[in-house]
């Protein structure tokens, strides 16, 4: 099993306890909902085939659901989300394309890039998770509400995650 | 046949996308009416182990609620024992009594997992199979009712609590005997709703709300809330009836699950009656 491999199945496990143990308990009230665990999905390979990302995130999904008693909510996000990811790559792409050998994270591609590309892809898993969970179009403003704060607080949960278990690269000087 | 083909190559990433959404629908919309599995649940022995080894690390931080709601529960158990009564008439004689016997037992428990804020919660519990625990038996907290067993395992099992949409517990208003469905907005904790009571019966506000008693799940009278307040829905000639739960089930820590030992013979009389003949 090569280096690479087992960092991302590490993060994976580490994203997945910190999201049951922690964010799951964490009451924030109002029908905030903290979700952290798409980084995951998002820090994945750039050149990985849009299947096997797709089926990763939606296994990824399951064991949160199977943690959290959601019944699918998480993996029909996740893959909403794993789905989206090639087409906003596509849609940010840097001018010379990206180097395989670099992570999509927020040192290595830039605070701008990231903020544009997870931004969105969070805002849709969460606007889709919070949709079936709801269910109700009558109540679509709440649902937007809630992603809106929901969104925020994730996204600085990531940068938050990022700047504990991520290596910073060396700034040249 | 061609065409088909290069429809589905063009289209793939798309139909791969649908499918994977179609298995997610299929199960959320299974499961959250009745589970297949308890293995695609927090019940199941992995999850269980670890929720338990969280409870445990974080138990005592609730140590102090739970002796002060033991000592009040023994003080008044104590108080109904015959050596604090008095006698009032000399001829009646107590005897081992043999007109009453016990319907339903009572299974401590401890709530090892819960959450509150999404749409339907449910808490795992730390009994299971081997305990006893069977589908669909009725969960009492400390102050009131929590919910029904909704899958088992070995040595867990998960709660389907009244913070779910359609929780429908047999709740009444225990003064006028009115009876309806308990339903949960999504959004409010402490706050469920009562439907099913029609309009043209007065509903006194903070009159308390009881189980009815009437699936087997429950006894008669075990307290779910009260009356916050009513308000009449449009077009329909029923009451909306908010309900203050009286059970805080955002700091839930200690449970009992109620077996029920008639609720066989119940449910089989009941089945029988609907056969047509």
């Amino acid at each position: 099993m090569s280096p690479a491999i087992l960092t991302h199945i590490i993060r994976a496990v580490l994203l997945l306890v910190i999201q049951v143990s922690v964010f799951d308990d964490l009451p924030i009230g109002e029908g905030v909902h903290i979700m952290i665990y798409p980084l995951f999905i998002f820090l994945l390979p750039v050149e990985i085939n849009v299947f096997y990302l797709m089926l990763i995130a939606f296994g990824f999904g399951v064991l949160i659901d199977i943690n959290t008693d959601t019944f699918g909510l998480h993996a029909l996000s996740a893959s909403m989300f794993a789905y989206f990811r090639p087409l906003i790559f596509k849609l940010f792409a840097p001018r010379d394309g990206y180097d395989p050998l670099t992570e999509t994270n927020m040192f290595q591609m830039g605070f701008g890039w990231f903020l544009r590309t997870f931004g969105i892809l969070l805002l849709i898993h969460h606007f889709w998770f919070f949709l079936l969970m709801v269910f109700r179009i009558s109540e679509i403003l709440y649902i937007l509400k809630i992603t809106g704060f929901s969104v925020v607080l994730s996204f600085i949960l990531c940068i938050l995650y990022q700047q504990l278990f991520l290596r910073k690269p060396k700034k040249e000087a | 046949m061609r065409n088909f083909l290069a429809f589905l190559r063009q289209f793939r990433v798309i139909l791969f996308l649908v499918l994977l959404q179609a298995v997610g629908l299929t199960w959320y919309f299974d499961s959250s009416e009745y589970p297949r599995s308890q293995y695609l649940t927090s019940a199941n022995a992995v999850s269980g182990t670890w929720f338990q080894w969280q409870h445990e690390l974080t138990e005592f931080i609730h140590l102090k609620e739970n002796n002060d709601w033991l000592q009040k529960q023994v003080a008044e158990l104590e108080e109904k024992q015959l050596k604090n009564l008095i006698k009032l008439d000399r001829s009646l004689v107590k005897v081992n009594d043999t007109l009453h016997m016990v319907q339903y037992e009572y299974m401590p428990a401890e709530v090892i997992r819960s959450t509150h804020t999404m749409r339907n919660n449910y808490f795992t519990i730390n009994i299971g199979n081997n305990n006893g625990i069977k589908e669909g038996m009725g969960v009492f907290g400390v102050n009131g009712v929590v919910g029904t067993i909704n899958s088992v395992s070995e040595h867990f099992a998960t709660v389907k609590s009244c913070l779910t949409e359609n929780s429908n517990i047999a709740a009444m208003i225990e003064n006028s005997g009115e009876h309806g469905f308990l339903k949960w907005n999504g959004k409010d904790a402490r706050r469920g709703s009562l439907t099913g009571i029609s309009n043209d019966r007065k509903v006194k506000k903070w009159s308390k709300v009881v189980t009815r008693g009437s699936a087997g799940t429950f006894p008669q009278g075990l307290p779910i809330g009260k009356v916050e307040k009513t308000k009449s829905i449009e077009g329909k000639p029923l009451w909306d009836v908010t309900i203050l739960y009286s059970e805080d089930y955002r700091r839930i820590q200690r449970v009992f699950v109620i077996k029920n030992v008639l609720r066989d013979e119940q449910l089989e009389l009941e089945n029988n009656l609907n056969q047509p003949k």
